[in-house]
This record gives C-alpha cells, structure tokens and sequence, in this order.
C-alpha cells in the first residue's frame, strides 16, 4: 500500500470515529461534556499541528549551527569565482 | 551556536507557541469538564469562538500567501522578447 494510501485509511478511520461520536450514529448516547470536546476536535487538531509546526521552526532557528569562519570563506570565494569568471568573459 | 537574535527569535516563536498550545487545550478540552460557575470561566470567550477565531486565521494565512505569491510573480514579469 503507498503512503498516501496509507494516510487516507488511517484518517478515513478517525474521521469515522469521529462522526460517530459527535452525531451519535451508533446510539452511544454520549454525555454533554463529551459531545462539546468533541465536536471542535478536528479543529483543534489542526490548531495543536500548527503549534507544533511553530515551536519546531523557532526551536531549530534557536539552535542552527551557524559556522562563521565557513560562511566567511564561502563568500570569499564566490567573490574569486565571480572576478575569474568576468575575466572570462561571462556576464552577470 | 546561532546568532544572538535568531535565538531570541527562536525562542520567542517557542514560547509563544506553547502559550497557546495551553490556551487552546485548556479552553476546548479542560473548560467543558469544569463546573459552569467556576471563576475560571471568566478568562476564556465563549466556545464558538474557539472554532471561528482559528477559522479566520487559517484565512487570513492563505489570503497572506495568496497576496506573496501575486506580489513575487508581478515583479518578476519580464516582457516577451523579440526575435
């Protein structure tokens, strides 16, 4: 099975579930406080991934490892590429 | 190490999602639990607009992007050139 197809059973399923505790499809008859947990749910999923997506892009923009000497020495040479490359002839 | 603001920068993205991380829970999963009269209750909107707030920002995100986009493609138009 691919992995989208994998994807799509495992969220197929949920959504099921889901439904199936928010519109009471099986006569569950789920109490009060359950039904207002679960009717936003999807939402707030949506809301938790995206929390999780900032934290972890503020997180690795915190700890980069950032090579100074490198990145100096990189643009040195892209300086020498560029002058070598002008005498050659190649227009930037 | 990052520089100095990136990990300021960071680290207040972290923060701050965190932040509403615990807001969000505790407004959608915890509050429907509590008793109706607790002084808790005070310190969150009603419910639909957990659903609605979320909603506008999803919005505001894709329209943000849309407007990038737009914004990037029109200054790299380059006119046809001739023969």
């Amino acid at each position: 099975m691919t992995k989208l197809a994998e994807w799509l059973s495992g969220l197929t399923l949920l959504g099921v579930l889901w439904a199936a505790v928010t519109f009471d499809l099986l006569g569950l008859d789920p109490p009060e406080a359950v039904l207002q947990v679960s009717r936003p749910l999807p939402v707030f999923l949506l809301v938790a991934l995206g929390c999780f997506s900032l934290g972890t892009v503020g997180y690795r923009v915190a700890t980069f490892n950032d090579c100074q000497p490198a990145a100096a020495e990189l643009q040195a040479q892209i300086r020498e590429a560029k002058t070598d490359l002008q005498s050659k002839g190649l227009r930037f | 190490m990052a520089s100095g603001v990136d990990q300021a920068v960071g680290m207040g993205l972290v923060g701050f999602s965190l932040l509403l991380f615990i807001y969000y829970t505790l407004w959608v999963i915890v509050l429907p639990f509590v008793d109706s009269d607790h002084v808790i209750h005070g310190y969150f909107l009603p419910r639909e607009y957990s659903v609605i707030l979320p909603g506008i920002a999803a919005l505001l995100l894709v329209l943000f992007v849309g407007m990038f986009i737009v914004v990037v493609m029109w200054k790299n138009r380059k006119p046809k050139k001739t023969q």
